[in-house]
């Protein structure tokens, strides 16, 4: 038995169907396109979609006519149903092809700096010759580049871009304290925020998987606030780094390690100095405090430059003692999800008249208190309220209800 | 032996009921803690859907890690079987379970609803599973999840009993709409979703396994059959359901069932009861269909069914 189509059912599908009428058709071809040309946006759906699949993310672009979030609700929803088929081994950042490194620490770094493929220096004006039919304008430089070679081919020649890291050579130089021996010696045992519930404190894991698959948007605006001046320090930009990162995994019968293919991934490191945390034994009482570097950190794949760098400081805030409460875990990253907070934001959409006629039964029976007083058993009575009560109540105004709202036609 | 194709899904797009069976698993071992749990809010992963979050995804997660070929589904939302929502994620369970689906209350296996118990007593046969926005019912007194988490923890709903005197003392009554906080078998505190105050009796004792799942918050927990619930209410001052007296139904002319309230232009309003498979089975039998109807849960008179529980 199915039941036939209601005045609901009818017109959820001409709804879609008009949808589909306004982003018009598309194809294959329209597909690449978005996929060759917009890379950018790609990457962002892919991280915030927390799967790397340029194809996907382009297709969920073209169907969702660019609207982002729904976009990376298609996504995420395809990512939901595919099987866990094997862990890839840690990515050694100082293995990644680096396409673009910075650091605002230091004048010059280990390897160099590497400004690679960006807008920051560039005059963003429009194009406009463009729309007249001309070709790009095409800046002047690079001569290696070949015509219709693939851009990624450039960072695959040699070892060249393998640069080592900045908070390396700070931590050989007891800037900053040398990383933990990591508490997962096997990836199976990584938690992971997609297939179990995140818990505060968070295991850093999640914290950082979180931060990774967060709304671009959402991580900038609280970024932004500890930024401008609600977080107690200023940090730096350690390291930004952009590149290609080799998936490894570890062949299922020769036991050798492979890569199953490249993903682009963005990588922010900020640095601030905060207190050391005390010895903790007699000889240091009394001693005057001591200062050290603190490193906040994170990472997504595709390149995202903004909402690394805006998730390292986030990620430094949060372990700073009494940060905003705009700063905490919790906060951030219960209010950066894309999904949920666009879900539960458009939600507001659905009928509401259930909760809204409770509601209003309220507000009614207050502002007629002296009506309700005294009604029958088993809606409760209201009569006993009074006794015992301070004399008050017969004193206050009423509020301004009309008295023609509950009336019935 | 059987072949690779006779093994392999019949819909190799998707798993049956479109979750796989990790996460159903996952999800069955939560419900099962919840319900030897009541009330106590069972973390969940929660995986998304491809329908948007916060639209229903907590409950059609738990619809679809329990629903089987022989089950019958009934979908509602504000109590109406036709909303929008209901009939897109109708659709969608019946699409990826291929199981039948009803506006009948009595007829279905699996009520999966948003904001509305159905008026008809619910039986031991049936499980409903409402769609949860905010499964924290202290919310409201304590922003920070792991903070009441403790409280609940420690069963301290000071601060929840707090809150209904200060509105005792500024309103005379208390001003809570939906979401009613009641205590579920006498110990934790639970926000029985949106339901209306109307609906919070129906939960107490109640024949029917209820599950509450938030997808967004992700949080499931239950009331499993047979069960004290009982809403925040002082021994001076009982808990009241909305007063919708003199309201008569504009399709049916019953009354004391949850109305609808529908603004007429040039002032004025109709009423209509919100359970629309309900009136569709009176409306059926008034043109002398064959239909049964169910026991409600209050009678002509508005009177509950267990005695004595709405003071």
């Amino acid at each position: 038995m199915y039941v036939a189509a209601r005045g609901g059912e009818g017109a959820i599908q001409n709804a879609e169907r008009l949808y589909r009428e306004l982003i018009g058709h598309f194809d294959a071809e329209t597909v690449r396109t978005i996929e060759r040309a917009m890379p950018y946006l790609i990457d962002r759906v892919m991280g915030e979609g927390s799967l790397y699949a340029p194809e996907l993310a382009a297709l969920a672009l073209a169907q969702s006519g660019g609207d982002l979030y729904e976009a990376v609700l298609m996504l995420r929803a395809f990512r939901s149903t595919q099987p866990r088929l094997a862990y890839a081994r840690v990515v050694d950042a100082e293995r990644m092809l680096v396409v673009r490194r910075i650091s605002a620490a230091f004048k010059d770094i280990p390897g160099g700096q590497v400004l690679g493929p960006t807008l920051d220096y560039s005059h963003r004006v429009l194009d406009l010759a463009v729309l007249e039919g001309e070709p790009t304008t095409q800046p002047r430089g690079h001569e290696e580049l070949e015509k219709d070679e693939p851009f990624e081919s450039l960072y695959l020649r040699g070892e060249k871009n393998h640069l080592p890291l900045v908070a390396d050579w700070q931590r050989d130089a007891g800037l900053l304290p040398m990383l933990p021996v990591h508490p997962c010696q096997e990836a199976t045992e990584i938690p992971d925020v997609t297939r179990e519930p995140l818990l505060f404190p968070a295991p850093r894991a999640m914290r950082l998987q979180s931060l990774s698959r967060a709304d671009t948007g959402g991580v900038l605006a609280l970024g932004y606030a500890n930024m401008r001046g609600y977080g107690a320090v200023h940090p730096t930009v350690n390291e930004v780094r952009l590149g290609y990162a080799d998936v490894e995994i570890v062949h299922p019968i020769t036991g050798e390690p492979f890569s199953i293919g490249r993903v682009r991934v963005t990588h922010a490191e900020v640095v601030t100095a905060v207190e050391a945390a005390p010895a903790g034994n007699d000889a240091s009482a009394g001693e005057p405090a001591k200062l050290q570097l603190a490193l906040g950190f994170c990472a997504t794949v595709g390149w995202n430059e903004v909402k690394t760098i805006a998730g390292a400081m986030l990620d430094m805030a949060m372990d700073l003692p009494d940060p905003h409460p705009s700063h905490t875990e919790e906060y951030v990253l219960y209010h950066t999800d894309p999904v949920e907070s666009s879900g539960f934001c458009i939600h507001y959409k659905l009928p509401h008249y259930v909760t809204f006629g409770s509601e209003l039964d309220v507000v009614r029976s207050v502002g007629a208190a002296k009506k309700v007083s005294g009604l029958g058993d088993y809606y409760g009575d209201g009569s006993g309220l009074a006794a015992g009560m301070p004399g008050v109540y017969s004193e206050r105004a009423t509020p301004p209800v009309s008295e023609a709202a509950g009336e019935q036609v | 032996m059987p072949t690779i194709a006779e093994l392999a899904s019949p819909n190799p797009g998707y798993s049956y009921a479109f979750l796989d069976e990790f996460a159903k698993r996952e999800l069955r071992r939560r419900i099962l803690k919840a319900i030897a749990i009541p009330g106590y809010q069972v973390p969940y992963a929660s995986r998304e859907l491809p329908i948007a979050r916060g639209w229903g995804t907590g409950g059609l997660q738990v619809t679809l890690s329990l629903v089987g070929p022989d089950d019958v589904v009934k979908v509602i939302d504000q109590g109406a079987d036709d909303s929008v929502n209901a009939a897109n994620l109708r659709r969608f369970v019946a699409r990826m379970a291929g199981v039948a689906t009803t506006t009948d209350a009595l007829n279905a296996t699996l009520i999966q609803s948003r904001h509305r118990i159905p008026e008809e007593r619910l039986q031991e046969y049936q499980t409903l599973v409402l769609q949860v926005p905010d499964p924290e019912p202290l919310r409201s007194v304590e922003h920070d999840i792991s903070k009441a988490r403790l409280l609940h923890a420690e069963a301290d709903y000071g601060l929840l009993w707090l809150r209904l005197y200060e509105q005792l003392v500024r309103y005379r009554r208390v001003t809570l709409g939906a979401s009613y906080p009641c205590v579920v078998n006498g110990r934790y505190v639970m926000s029985p979703s949106p339901i209306p105050r109307w609906d919070v009796p129906k939960l107490h004792r109640a024949a029917h396994l209820t599950l509450l799942s938030a997808g967004r918050e992700k949080r499931v927990y239950a009331v499993p059959p047979y069960t004290d619930v009982r809403p925040l209410e002082f021994a001076d001052v009982p808990f009241r359901v909305e007063d919708q007296r003199g309201w008569t139904c504009r399709h049916t002319g019953l009354q004391h069932k949850f109305m609808s309230e529908l603004p007429q232009p040039g002032g004025g309003t109709l009423y209509e009861i919100s359970d629309t498979g309900f009136v569709e089975k009176v409306i059926a039998r008034s043109r002398a269909a064959e239909v049964s109807i169910g026991a409600t849960y209050y009678d002509d008179a508005g009177r509950f069914y267990i005695d004595g529980y709405l003071r």
